[in-house]
């Protein structure tokens, strides 16, 4: 039972960043209809600038954080040029080819400036974990747990109580209205991949300050772990994306408790993949 | 107030519009007439700022418009309650009337608050369903939702593309009661419509979109008075 | 030719059916992350059934495409009629779980004096079925590109005759499709067979030119990039797939001073192709205008 309940607590605690993945991806494919398949891996970017800020500056835990998310930012800005607004005019599955070529690049791109495959990050090791009766509270889960609550409250303040939210909202309920309501539907889109891109680092920092260390395969692992958490809550609804992501947090926490590490990812692909089978809307969806 | 010189409107090689001219007076209802695809929705679109005109002028208030985007637009005080309503079918009602209010809503949120009161009172139904999403209302309630929104804008012309079609003959006569209303507020309104007999009982002018092009314009009952287009558009048996 | 040559054919030979099987689920409206997981599938039965059981090469080939068209009808039965995003995402999650499940794949059997057969995480060791056949590479790699070529003329005449045009309108509008009598389903959920089957007989066809496999050959940048060179190469011909694995293969790893910045060049290349052609070099228009002038200069 205890088992059970440290699973819960930790599978709630990592799920939290997975539904900020989650939210980026929404974010995105919300307003501008289209996948962006690069996102892990600019956000992959993030931390490896990070993990190089910390290497030169041992202890500037504020500087390696703030070059994380503002790498991320760029690489994002870079995404949303050239597979976004470059193909603007042309079917939404051409952009979410493009983004895979963009990320093959990403990811070139970090190997040829890391001297080797795993890159450490560094966490703020001065942190105590905290003991809830028998509940262990690891720092860097917490650390993970509260940043990634504070910063989706933020951005549901951003979204639900100002004139740029209501129009990100408008934008993806339906374009046309929103155009005919005022709203410059192609400057909300790229603000909307710049707040997701932003969204994305903050979450690369939390979840690399919990690994202490990141490879090239990161930018596969977030790009699946926001489609799923994206998935499970529908595709497109915001708080759907939280709940996915606590979802696929705790069934990964719990499988890695039951039945051991080589099956949580596993278990991971097996839901996203049943999501997607199950789905009633994979049917009735429109050819993207 | 809204003056639409030789307009020239195309879908790729498809010329929807042939060189449109019409003007809407300051004050006045002005509809316009003609059969599906004659370009009723093209000409509002490209008013509205949607579709760029090929050639052909556009003045509102006496300053050019066309080619203006359509942000801009709705800034110069011009509002369209779209075919089909287009409400934002996930947010709620409240949120909607909101989104209307986008292109003032950074400046003066205080009198936003105020017509959104306004609204409510104007439209009580609206007001009932304030926290329910758009897309569960029905169709006559969506519609008094587009208008509502639109007006949120705080627009000196109004256009309304088709606001009849599909509703029942009860809510057709509510809808016309509220054009004629704001009409009588201040509001110019560009008004399309199928149902000629209930926009005619309204409008001060009327034109007539055939093919892309103006084929007769006049007052309403200049426009009764023309047999082939009474048969035509008001069902009455010539003779 | 030199031994390097001979690798970079049977790489490319190889690398053509995948993206040979990513095309036709292009055909078909369908974009698929996850062929690289029918090419492992078709690798380790085709490894299992020669070099654990003793089947000679070509049965075990063949074997190898069977194993990965069942796997790919049992994924069609799960999501046949699921389209755009839901089917790439699936597909994503489908190689992903053959990696992963790879990973905790052991079955091994003594043969001879050495335990073989797939071992985890360690791989899959000892597919040595073409060096005991006593097959020289060079005519190896000659097998190879014959069946390449048989398996192209294959696709380019199937997708001329009825089924083809059943297929291709599968591909533009499903609903338009169904209102002329086409099956959908079975055509899309046969269709994905095929491709599978196609990514199979890679797996096996590299499996014993390498004489191992490993989970790590599911790596997902095998699928993305049999997809890349598939679009690049344009969807109006089956040859388009096959130009993209030469281009990037033959052309860009060749250059050895471009060795670190390949996948570099070949994104930006993607990504410029998708601006300026966003249905590839040989397009359908080009592609008709291509055979009308050469029909012309015949007569």
């Amino acid at each position: 039972m205890v088992d059970f309940l440290q699973a819960l607590v930790d599978g709630v605690m990592l799920g939290a960043t997975y539904a900020l993945l989650g939210l980026g991806f929404t974010l995105i494919f919300g307003v501008l209809r289209r996948l962006n398949l690069a996102f892990g891996p600019t956000i992959l970017v993030g931390i490896y600038a990070g993990s190089h800020v910390g290497l030169a500056w041992p202890g500037a835990l504020a500087a390696v954080m703030a070059v994380t998310v503002a790498a991320a930012i760029l690489a994002g800005i870079y995404v949303e040029r050239c597979s976004f607004r470059a193909l603007s005019r042309q079917a939404p599955v051409v952009s979410m080819i493009s983004t895979f070529a963009v990320w093959m690049q990403l990811q070139e791109l970090v190997s040829l400036f890391a001297a080797s495959r795993t890159m450490p990050y560094p966490s703020p090791a001065w942190l105590p974990a905290v003991a809830a009766g028998p509940i262990l509270l690891r720092s860097d889960a917490l650390l993970m747990w509260s940043g990634a609550t504070a910063i989706m409250l933020a951005l549901f303040v951003l979204l639900y109580r100002t004139r740029f939210g209501t129009a990100v909202r408008a934008v993806a309920d339906s374009s046309e209205a929103a155009t005919l309501m005022g709203v410059n539907v192609a400057a909300v889109g790229a603000a909307a991949f710049l707040v997701a891109s932003a969204v994305g680092g903050l979450a690369g920092v939390l979840i690399a300050q919990s690994q202490q260390q990141v490879t090239p395969y990161f930018g596969l692992w977030a790009t699946v772990k926001g489609l799923t958490a994206m998935l499970l809550g529908g595709a497109g609804s915001l708080s759907g994306a939280v709940v996915g992501g606590v979802i696929l947090g705790v069934v990964e926490t719990q499988t890695l408790w039951h039945f051991g590490g080589q099956w949580r990812d596993l278990a991971a692909y097996a839901l996203l993949f049943l999501v997607v089978a199950l789905s009633p809307r994979a049917r009735g969806e429109p050819s993207l | 107030m809204l003056e639409v010189r030789d307009v020239v409107t195309s879908y790729g090689m498809i010329q929807a519009l042939k060189g449109v001219s019409l003007a809407a007076r300051e004050g006045e209802v002005t509809c316009i007439l003609g059969p599906n695809g004659a370009g009723k929705t093209t000409l509002l679109y490209t008013i509205a700022g949607i579709l760029r005109p090929r050639s052909g002028s556009i003045t509102f208030e006496g300053r050019e418009l066309a080619g203006t985007p359509a942000p801009d637009v709705v800034g110069r005080g011009i509002s369209l309650v779209p075919e089909n309503r287009l409400v934002f079918p996930q947010m709620s009602v409240h949120e909607n009337l909101l989104a209307g209010a986008y292109v003032r809503l950074g400046r003066d949120r205080a009198r936003v608050e105020s017509d959104l009161e306004a609204m409510f009172a104007r439209f009580p139904l609206l007001k009932q369903r304030a926290g329910q999403a758009a897309g569960t209302l029905s169709g006559g309630e969506q519609q008094m939702l587009a208008v509502a929104r639109a007006l949120m804008a705080r627009p000196r012309l109004l256009m309304m593309d088709e606001p009849s079609l599909g509703l029942a003959p009860m809510i057709v006569e509510q809808i016309f009661q509220i054009v004629e209303t704001l009409n009588r507020e201040g509001i110019t309104i560009l008004l399309v419509e199928q149902n000629a007999r209930m926009a005619l009982s309204v409008a001060h002018r009327a034109y007539l979109l055939e093919q892309g092009r103006i084929a007769f314009h006049g007052t309403p009952s200049e426009v009764s008075a023309n047999e082939a287009i009474s048969r035509a558009y008001l069902g009455i048996k010539g003779g | 030719m030199s031994d390097y040559v001979v690798s970079l054919l049977v790489r490319i030979g190889v690398e053509a059916f995948v993206a040979l099987s990513a095309y036709l689920l292009l055909v078909i409206g369908r974009i698929s992350f996850g062929q690289q997981a029918f090419f492992v599938i078709g690798g380790y039965a085709a490894g299992i059934s020669t070099a654990l059981y003793g089947a000679p090469l070509p049965i075990g080939i063949i074997v190898g495409a069977l194993a990965a068209g069942l796997a790919a009808a049992l994924f069609a039965g799960a999501m046949a009629r699921a389209g755009g995003i839901y089917f790439a995402a699936g597909s994503l999650a489908r190689g992903e779980l053959a990696r992963v499940a790879l990973l905790s794949f052991h079955h091994q059997v003594p043969v001879g004096a050495d335990l073989t057969g797939p071992a985890g995480a360690d791989g899959f060791r000892g597919i040595r079925a073409l060096f005991t056949s006593g097959m020289s590479v060079t005519a190896y790699m000659v097998a190879i590109w014959g069946l390449l070529a048989l398996t192209f003329l294959a696709i380019a005449l199937l997708l001329r005759s009825r089924w083809g045009e059943a297929i291709r309108m599968v591909g533009e509008d499903e609903t338009a499709a169904a209102a002329v009598g086409v099956r959908v389903g079975r055509v899309a959920g046969l269709t994905m067979v095929g491709a599978g089957a196609l990514a199979g007989m890679g797996g096996g066809l590299f499996a014993h030119y390498a004489t191992y496999l490993e989970p790590g050959h599911a790596d997902v940048m095998l699928g993305v990039h049999s997809l890349a060179y598939a679009f690049i190469g344009g969807l109006g011909t089956p040859l388009g797939p096959i130009i993209g694995v030469a281009f990037d293969i033959g052309l860009l790893e060749s250059f050895r001073f471009l060795a670190g910045y390949r996948m570099i060049i070949f994104g930006g290349l993607v990504m410029a192709l998708l601006v300026l052609r966003p249905r590839g070099l040989l397009d359908e228009v080009t592609v008709h205008r291509v055979t009308r002038r050469l029909a012309g200069r015949r007569a």
